[in-house]
């Protein structure tokens, strides 16, 4: 069974019948049309299999299974959204899906390294912030820093810790998250959150649809 | 304008077809029963129509449910509109019947309703499909007469709070005993003032706390979704999301509600 989590940037992808395979990535701009899979997650997931989990679900199926507590909070950064879930006492207690106001994050994050051709491995986390609650409204903001003189390096910092501190409140600020997806590997990122971190990487929905693929399938709709 | 009811009502003769925005006063619905007059509620999508034809009188970033009011008062051929505007409905209403008033040639004609008289909540608690006893309790505001052959209750697995949304295509995700508490279940009481009703839920089934994004009920939504202790607050404006039935969807199963 192959199990496919489709985001808006990056495809993540493993074969539960390969013993000891390991997820595999590929960028969504250069996925095969033809792409089928068993089991699908991720925005773009519908085109790509008949039996689709939702992201919410995904997410928190692969809490449970990777975090084994009663009381937590898990925030998934994409490309394109954020998304978190609280679970307390072993249960679901809040969540939220922000893809409007949280619009395109993770893609800005990742086209502003390009662009000035940074390192986020050698930037460290500024003191000072942007207020930044959407990627692409927090640009204007960097722009006008660097027109003021605040170096650009700085000034892209300054851009990420607010992304981090937007996605840190939109979660509810906890003392404590656990981070899910590919900006886990960003350590400006995961250390610009005001709390304590938990990266857990990019496969957490892959995670949540293998726990989700030892459900019984639901009836087919008619 | 504002006229009492009586004068409300004696008016009618003069209309053979009138558009309501919110819930007027019994006193009307029955006048306008009475004078067998076509009633078109324009809190619904009732024309194919942009809903940006709306923006010339209304912002953009306003209650969604008012600006189809506007579109549909700006495209359907009426005689009057009653548009509520007391404590059962919002200043936004308010002042679109002001901006509705000076646009349209016809009478707006605000009221008032202050009904307490309870007429019961049969399809709030019954076990049919959400989206068929929201259109029915809809409907209902169309109609003075009694609730004939009221369905019977049901024990509920989940629970709806809210305004009725502009697009009732989020209801499909709930389970049919799924029952309706909020401003949804005062329009069925015919009591859409009732704020203590309004303000009612059930703590012991999960609950999706909605409202209209841009709606003043959105804080009251949210304040008691934190008060509840498992439900998901929700804001939708035009078109339910993607997003917004995701979270809908995961709420649910990730609370052990069957569909």
């Amino acid at each position: 069974m192959i199990l496919g989590d489709f985001g808006t940037s990056y495809c993540k992808f493993l074969d539960l019948d390969a013993p000891g395979a390991r997820p595999t990535i590929i960028a969504t701009k250069e996925l095969p049309r033809e792409t089928r899979v068993d089991l699908a997650t991720g925005h773009n997931g519908k085109r790509f299999a008949d039996r689709y989990v939702n992201e919410l679900i995904a997410l928190a199926r692969g809490g449970e299974a990777l975090t084994q507590e009663e009381e937590y909070v898990l925030l998934d950064c994409g490309s394109r959204d954020i998304k978190f879930i609280r679970y307390a006492n072993g249960k679901l207690a809040d969540m939220g899906w922000n893809a409007e106001c949280g619009a395109s994050m993770g893609f800005t994050i990742e086209l502003l390294e390009r662009y000035y051709d940074l390192d986020y491995a050698h930037l460290r986390v500024p003191e000072q912030t942007f207020s930044v609650t959407c990627g692409v409204l927090g640009m204007s903001d960097i722009f006008d820093a660097v027109i003021s003189g605040v170096p650009v390096a700085e000034a892209v910092a300054r851009f990420v810790k607010g992304i981090a501190i937007n996605a840190y409140r939109f979660a509810g600020s906890p003392a404590k998250l656990y981070l899910s997806g590919g900006l886990c590997d960003n350590p400006l990122f995961v250390g610009s959150f005001p709390c304590q971190v938990t990266p857990l990487g990019r496969f957490v929905l892959l995670r949540g649809l293998e726990a989700e693929a030892h459900q019984p399938s639901p009836p087919p709709v008619s | 304008m504002t006229l009492d009811p009586a004068s409300s009502v004696a008016i009618m003769s003069r209309f053979r077809k009138i558009g309501i925005i919110g819930v007027p006063p019994l006193e009307i619905i029955r006048g306008a029963n009475e004078h067998g007059l076509v009633i078109h509620d324009l809190d619904e999508p009732l024309v194919r129509e942009d809903l940006e034809t709306a923006s010339p009188f209304l912002p953009r970033v306003y209650c969604a449910i008012l600006r189809t009011a506007v579109v549909n008062a700006l495209h359907l051929e009426l005689d009057a509109i009653y548009a509520d505007t007391g404590p059962g409905k919002c200043d936004c209403a308010l002042h679109t019947a002001t901006i509705l008033a000076e646009t349209l040639p016809i009478p707006v004609i605000c009221t008032k309703n202050t009904d307490n008289a309870s007429f019961g909540t049969p399809l709030c608690q019954a076990r049919l499909p959400l989206i068929d006893r929201m259109l029915a309790i809809t409907a209902g505001v169309k109609s003075a007469a009694p609730y004939q052959n009221p369905p019977d209750p049901c024990a509920p697995t989940a629970g709806f709070w809210g305004v009725p949304p502009r697009d009732f295509s989020i209801l499909g995700l709930f389970p049919d005993t799924t029952h309706i508490h909020g401003w949804a279940r005062c329009m069925e009481n015919k009591t859409p003032a009732d704020h203590a009703l309004e303000g009612q839920f059930n703590p012991e089934v999960p609950t999706v706390f909605f409202a209209q994004s841009f709606c003043a009920k959105t804080a009251l939504a949210r304040y008691l979704a934190k008060k509840h202790p498992h439900a998901l607050y929700l804001d939708v404006d035009v078109h339910t999301t993607s997003s917004a039935r995701a979270k809908v969807q995961a709420f649910l199963e990730l609370s052990g509600v069957r569909p």
